[in-house]
């Protein structure tokens, strides 16, 4: 069995730790610091030339490989047996909600790799630590099987750690060890949950087609490899237990589905893992109140984990939200639609104020990522396909859209950000927003920029910013009016704790700071990084249809199957408990007495 | 230039879209070239001059073309019939207008009913409708079938849509062409586009945009000349004593001015709400930009600041309304939009307009469908729980008429009305959001004159009229008082300014406050003609404001006086700006601009009062106004142009301004003359009466959720002789009296008004101090909301980061704990244990016995004993699950 994708998805994945531990290894030694730079770049331009030549048709594919732009199906899966006794796989694939989160991530690596040219501690290490993280969220990403995700989840936690800690600014061990409590707090639940999802799941409950379409059986197979595989699962004795996420969606999708079926502690199943889930899914996206991590982890960090930790990190929370926990749980969902809307909002304004507030440059921008980030949650939560709105999926698959749009945008305009922070730190080596000023007459073209990408942020038509923004805030209405209403108001707070810092920094007569002999023109490297963040910021913005073209038909297809599911599973006890099994005629009458008894009327 | 239909709406599409784009390839131009446009950039004011000379040529020809292939009607709104002798509509007007006060004032006392109701449907019904007697002799063969086209010619991608709006809205046809560009999002929910909505509206104002600006940018050219070479900027002093000494940015002036009339045609052109959404935050980030051009100087940084956020309120409210439409009804659009399906069949997707004002319904004003479908969530819920999915639409379906009779989902439409106008609130600078116009004085004064008078403030009335055929009678009350309380605060504060810029800018306030009460009074036509003349003569005054003040280096009225002599042109074509906006002309004969349209709004307020008597002060509101405009505006000329020098040291740097400043000044005071004027169907207010939207020409009686019912009366009733004789010799009078109070004050000096100001000490600091609106709102909002801001960000360190410290420390306590059960405890056990194994080992010696067979007996023992303990626990665990 051939399976075309198996070396482009595992050269993007693996090349970097591969890298990484070439580079561990004695061959090179550690004084060619300018050597270890370059091999870091051009590893991290392959894996990026790599997964955009796969995700652009125009580019030709690579290996043969190739995603099919508007196709919502999973892509290029690739399907190993790895630890057997488990039933646990090496299982990779790509969709449109997952391809165009993989670029960033590659093309952000490449920029931040670009951005650690000023490193100068322990060069080789930090590189090593670096490439492994890139593998570690590729591997996010791109996994399909949960047991490997979550071997990703935590690859990913340990080099951050260390980049935190080692690299960091003066308090970076308190930063490092508060970023990995809190996320390791938030891995335990998961494999709570992945464990209670695991030994309660059973592929022998679904239908053949669906044990082909959700991989259990490979469609690679020939027909009777095929029946052949279906008829052993069919044929074992006790229940086939699963890792594969989308065979667990779609048990979780059946009607009596075992997840809603059993109970634990009292809770369904599925309500019970939606939670266990979700709180470690939105600890590191991050949402208020658990989000203090983030400011500390971001003024601690260097300017290159910055971007990385904006850019990709906080997107691997709300990427598990809409890939796991939705799909997977989607009783809990509907039930806690209430709760992830909420901390979406309470995140969004509670963020914009705390940032209005801070002193810190860069504290300011971290808490503005908690705000945008809390778009993300309203937009994936507003589970508007309920009967009062006649199971309308419309509304719904276009706040997820806008918040996959909006984190990707953030995570061009927040990488943008805190590089353009980390501009100015390296030249001043403070962030004290009292004291700069004046910035755009010493460095008008940085100013520029900076102020481009600032706007960005701001949700200015026009750059990258506004199309998630106003999907999702269109779109929560009808879920709430007093949330949507709420989620309005928040762009007076981002409008004030914008402009109000553009102003200190880079309005004014006169730099008030100290080293203001430093404020040197931007130089080519720093050029180079800022120029393609600012172009795709407005590119985004005034074509965000590239996006979209990946992004909307599998989100599309998800949400129109749990709209669906709304329907006819979750509601359809309602509908038998009120006989829709009757004639057409009496179910007519019905309707109509219904109404007349239970209007309440209240004539305005 | 006859067009057969078809090619009419892509000819206009394309002449106007051009228009709108030339400025912004301008800005790009400048952005990246402008400091390489000859020297310091000084060719860049030719680029973006260029640019906008283009477009209103663009303009002008599209003008010219709609001219041509729609001639307006000959209206007698407004020009009282007397100019052009053409008065034979005057008659029936009166008759049936007569009629219609009547009917209404005691329809109003009647109905208490909260939904809305049409007007006058029965007298529709006799055919004797007051506005279709105009429009009958003005049916001059507009038999325009109701087809839409599909667009083929533009190539671009996406789907293209292109119709044609028509229906009798008693004033001949409304004709609208609209259709789409470019897609930023497209999904069966909502489309994102980039489109247009044409009628004679949109063609009026690209004219009046692009002339303004061209008079502008060439006296820019003029005014910013000190950017041209290095600046010492004197308002700005550094913290080590001396003036900033900077580069000047020539440039960059005219490239965010050619952002700016890009942004600002973007509104004018948008063919849905959610376009105008995005011209409207990029025309207030252009503003950002020119109010901060001086962005050294505190002052303009924060008022470029307080001018966006406070917009940003504005747009909240925006938002809200946006959602409220959108969230019921799918659709943003204005027009309705055609598209061909793959079986090649006419699909017509009907827009905003169509739903609210359905044809079906006489065009009358209806909560639509999705709004009562929407509003009655609960019981759909209940349907839709117990019948099939197509059983469910059609219960509702057959449910939606009762549930609207209900008065369900009226509540929507009006959250949606006072949503929008929330936006134009902001931007059109009305109270409570007025705070910020002037503020933004403190941009260099073209901008004042475009951004900040003529164009970008006047776009929330364009807006409101824009959007009007969706607002309930309930919001237009609400948009009549907010109007007259505006006109009026602005007004008192313009009274006791100095700085004659702000003036200006309170002037400006007051103004748009006029424009908001006639639209709110049923005067759609009023309120854009007064948009219009506003638009002349308010730039033209603007400009004479700067020409003063780049002559004297002060905006300070009390430093000017005799200005008049050295400054010819610059004051007289200031005093014609002046009585251009006091409305001055001889009644029923001839006047400036500004007395048709200040008459016309006078007439719709009067006839308001009549119908709904409870609402008077509106029209006193309106009157009082006139003869404060009067007086604050001769105030400003007296000071600046009449009398000695009051400070010789500015008098003796005064000249007159370069002819490229003062020739604008001349063509834009023409303008202020005869904006006002109809040549034949040449004219504005035939032009807006094209533009009618349909429906709107009949007034509506309605109200109950914020007001009690109220008749909104037709315009046409207006031009009754006993309403606007009384309108016209209101205005008369009272702007004479401010005119001569001012004389009196400044002229004359029969008054002292420093003897009155002392007299009316509490009064006059009171209006000193702008009604203190800054410092209130310093105190309720911005000063709470640092500090929520502190509070926010104190909580984080103060009480989450402690909790999650107590945990650490807890976590670490039980560690030690553990750590000392470990030592004493386990290590203690294991101790004790080898201690014990040990001693037993010693023990078992001897059971070590050498013999073979004991050993044996020993392990299978064991084994046995290992295997059972197993067996049975095992078989526990399998029992669990």
């Amino acid at each position: 069995m051939s399976q075309p994708a198996f070396w482009p998805l595992t050269l993007i994945l693996f090349l970097p730790a591969i890298v990484a531990f070439v580079l561990s290894l004695p061959i090179i030694p550690k004084a060619r610091e300018e050597l270890i730079r370059w091999i870091a770049l051009a590893t991290t331009a392959v894996v990026f030339v790599i997964s955009l030549m796969l995700a652009v048709p125009a580019l030709g594919g690579f290996g043969g490989s190739q995603f099919a732009v508007g196709d919502p199906a999973m892509q290029m899966v690739v399907k190993m047996p790895w630890i057997d006794a488990f039933g646990i796989e090496y299982l990779l694939g790509v969709d449109g909600i997952s391809m165009p989160l993989v670029v960033l991530t590659t093309f952000l690596s490449v920029l931040a790799c670009g951005a650690s040219w000023n490193i100068s501690k322990h060069v080789k290490a930090y590189f090593v630590l670096f490439l492994l993280l890139e593998t570690g969220m590729i591997g996010v990403f791109i996994s399909l099987d949960f047991f490997l995700f979550y071997v990703f989840w935590e690859v990913m936690l340990l080099p951050m750690y260390f980049l935190i800690g080692i690299w960091g600014g003066p308090r970076r061990e308190y930063a490092a060890i508060k970023f990995f409590l809190y996320t390791l707090l938030g891995s335990v639940l998961m494999l709570l949950a992945i464990l209670m999802l695991y030994f309660n799941s059973d592929v022998k409950l679904l239908s053949d087609d669906q044990l082909i379409a959700t991989q259990v059986v490979s469609p690679l197979l020939d027909e009777a490899g095929q029946a052949e595989a279906i008829a052993e699962i069919k044929a074992a004795d006790s229940a086939v237990h699963t890792f594969n996420l989308m065979a667990l969606a779609a048990i979780g999708q059946l009607p009596d589905s075992p997840f809603s079926q059993v109970e634990v502690f009292g809770t369904r199943l599925e309500v019970l893992a939606f939670l266990l889930l979700l709180i470690g899914f939105v600890i590191k996206v991050p949402v208020v109140p658990v989000h203090t991590w983030l400011p500390d982890a971001h003024v601690e960090a260097p300017t290159p984990i910055s971007m990385i930790l904006a850019g990709v990190l906080l997107k691997l929370g709300g990427y598990g939200i809409i890939r796991i926990c939705y799909p997977i749980c989607p009783g809990g969902g509907l039930e806690l639609a209430w709760l992830v809307c909420g901390l979406g909002v309470v995140s969004m304004v509670y963020g914009a104020f705390a940032a209005l507030a801070q002193k810190d440059f860069k504290r300011m921008v971290a808490y503005s990522s908690v705000s945008h980030m809390g778009y993300v949650m309203l937009g994936l939560g507003v589970w508007s396909a309920v009967a009062g709105r006649e199971y309308a999926w419309e509304s719904w698959a276009q706040g997820v859209n806008g918040a996959m749009f909006q984190m990707l945008a953030h995570g061009i305009s927040s990488a943008g950000m805190f590089f353009m922070v980390g501009v100015l730190y390296d030249r001043v080596h403070h962030r004290n927003l009292e004291e700069f000023g004046g910035i755009f007459g010493r460095m008008p073209v940085y100013a520029g920029m900076a102020v481009a990408v600032f706007f960005a942020g701001l949700g200015l038509p026009g750059l990258c910013g506004f199309i998630g923004e106003v999907l999702v805030t269109l779109s929560a209405w009808n879920y709430s009016y007093t949330l949507a209403a709420i989620s309005a108001f928040t762009v007076i707070l981002t409008a004030g704790y914008i402009l109000w810092a553009i102003q200190r920094v880079y309005l004014g007569a006169e730099y008030r700071g100290p080293h203001e002999e430093a404020l040197t023109p931007m130089n080519s490297r720093e050029l180079a990084i800022a120029t393609p963040l600012v172009f795709l910021a407005i590119v985004f913005g005034v074509y965000p249809q590239s996006l979209f073209d990946y992004v909307t038909p599998s989100v599309n297809h998800q949400v129109e199957t749990l709209a669906a599911w709304t329907r006819d599973v979750h509601d359809a006890d309602v509908r038998d408990a009120n006989g829709e099994s009757d004639i057409e005629q009496t179910a007519h009458q019905a309707a109509v007495d219904h109404v007349a008894d239970n209007s309440g009327v209240t004539t305005p | 230039m006859e067009l057969v239909e078809t090619d009419l709406g892509a000819t206009l599409s394309t002449l106007l879209g051009l228009a709108w784009l030339i400025p912004l390839a301008s800005f790009a131009a400048i952005l990246f070239f402008g400091p390489k446009m000859g020297p310091h950039g000084r060719n860049s004011a030719w680029v973006a001059t260029g640019a906008i000379g283009t477009s209103l040529a663009l303009s002008l020809f599209a003008f010219g073309t709609w001219m041509v292939n729609h001639p307006p009607a000959v209206a007698h709104h407004g020009d009282h019939g007397d100019v052009h002798g053409e008065d034979h509509g005057e008659e029936h007007g009166k008759e049936h207008d007569d009629s219609h006060a009547n009917n209404h004032s005691a329809e109003a006392t009647n109905r208490v009913a909260a939904r809305l109701v049409r007007f006058a449907e029965e007298q529709a019904a006799e055919g004797g409708h007051g506005d279709r007697e105009h429009g009958d002799h003005e049916h001059d063969g507009h038999e325009h079938s109701d087809e839409g086209h599909g667009d083929e010619g533009h190539g671009d991608e996406g789907q293209h849509a292109d119709s044609v709006e028509h229906g009798d809205t008693g004033h001949g046809e409304k004709i609208a062409y609209s259709g789409d560009w470019y897609a930023l999002y497209r999904s069966p929910s909502l489309v994102l586009s980039i489109g247009w909505y044409i009628d004679s509206l949109t063609v009026l104002l690209f004219v009046v945009v692009t002339f303004i600006a061209t008079c502008i940018h060439v006296y820019a050219t003029g005014y910013m000349h000190d950017e041209l070479h290095d600046v010492t900027d004197h308002e700005v002093t550094l913290a080590a004593g001396g003036h900033l000494h900077r580069p000047g940015r020539f440039p960059r002036f005219f490239q965010a001015l050619s952002l700016f009339c890009f942004s600002m045609l973007g509104i004018v052109i948008a063919g849905n709400l959610a376009m105008v959404f995005i011209f409207w935050e990029l025309v207030g980030i252009c503003s950002w930009f020119l109010i901060g051009f001086y962005f050294e100087r505190k002052s303009a940084s924060t008022a470029a600041n307080k001018a966006f956020i406070v917009n940003r309120v504005g747009d909240f409210g925006m938002l809200i309304g946006l959602m409220a439409l959108w969230g019921a009804l799918g659709t943003l659009h204005f027009g309705d939009t055609v598209s061909v399906d793959a079986e090649g069949h006419q699909v017509v997707e009907p827009g905003l307009f169509s739903l609210v004002r359905p044809a079906e319904n006489g065009h009358a004003l209806q909560v639509p469908d999705g709004m009562v479908v929407a509003a009655a969530a609960s019981r759909v819920g209940n349907i839709a729980s117990v019948v099939s999915p197509e059983d469910a639409r059609a219960v509702i379906a057959e449910q939606v008429s009762g549930w609207r009779a209900m008065g369900m989902g009226n509540w929507l439409l009006v959250v949606a009305g006072l949503g929008i106008f929330c936006g134009c609130m902001g931007k059109s600078a009305q109270v409570p959001l007025h705070v910020w116009l002037p503020d933004a004085m403190e941009g260099p004064t073209p901008v004042s004159a475009l951004v900040h008078s003529a164009t970008m403030v006047a776009a929330g009335v364009y807006l409101t009229g824009r959007f009007y055929p969706v607002l309930t009678p309930d919001v237009l009350v609400v948009i009549a008082y907010i109007g007259a309380i505006t006109l009026f605060i602005a007004a008192t504060i313009a009274l006791v300014c100095t700085d004659i810029k702000r003036v200006l800018a309170y002037s400006t306030v007051s103004q748009l406050g006029y424009m908001m009460l006639a639209l709110g009074v049923g005067g759609w036509v009023a309120g854009l003609f007064h948009l219009v003349t506003h638009a002349f003569f308010k730039s033209l005054l603007f400009m004479c404001s700067g020409s003063v003040i780049h002559a004297c280096h002060t905006n300070d009225m009390r430093r000017m006086g005799g200005l008049l002599k050295k400054m010819p042109y610059t004051g007289w074509t200031m005093l014609v700006g002046c009585l251009a906006i006091i409305g001055a002309g001889v009644p029923f004969v001839i006047g400036f601009s500004g007395y048709y349209s200040k008459d016309s709004i006078l007439a719709q307020a009067l006839l308001f009062r009549q119908i709904n008597p409870s609402h008077a002060i509106l029209w006193y509101a309106a009157a009082g106004g006139a003869a404060l405009t009067a007086f604050y505006m001769f105030r400003l000329w007296f000071m600046t142009f009449i009398g000695e020098p009051r400070d010789q040291e500015v008098a003796a740097h005064v000249h007159e301004s370069p002819s490229v400043m003062t020739t604008p000044l001349v063509v834009l005071s023409v303008m202020a003359v005869a904006a006002g004027w109809s040549l034949g169907s040449l004219g504005v207010v035939n032009l807006l009466e094209q533009a009618r939207p349909l429906g709107t020409a009949a007034g509506m009686t309605g109200g109950g959720l914020l007001t009690a019912a109220v008749t909104v009366p037709a315009e046409a009733a207006s031009h009754a002789e006993a309403i606007h004789v009384t309108a016209t010799w209101t205005a008369f009078a009272t702007a004479g009296l401010g005119v001569l109070l001012a004389a009196a004050f400044y002229v004359w000096r029969v008054v002292n008004p420093a003897v009155i100001a002392t007299t009316l000490r509490p009064v006059y600091v009171f209006l000193e101090n702008k009604w203190y609106f800054d410092e209130i709102y310093n105190w309720i909002f911005v000063k709470p909301a640092h500090g929520i801001a502190m509070l926010a960000s104190a909580n984080d360190r103060g009480i989450i980061d402690s909790i999650l410290h107590l945990a650490a420390w807890l976590s670490r306590q039980l560690a030690a704990i553990d750590a000392w059960i470990d030592r004493f405890l386990v290590d203690g056990l294991i101790n004790t244990l080898a201690n014990v194994t040990w001693t037993m080992g010693l023990r078992l010696r001897h059971v070590q016995t050498g013999r073979l067979r004991q050993y044996v007996m020993f392990i299978v023992v064991g084994t046995v004993a290992i295997f059972l303990l197993a067996s049975m626990m095992l078989s526990a665990t399998v029992a669990i699950p």
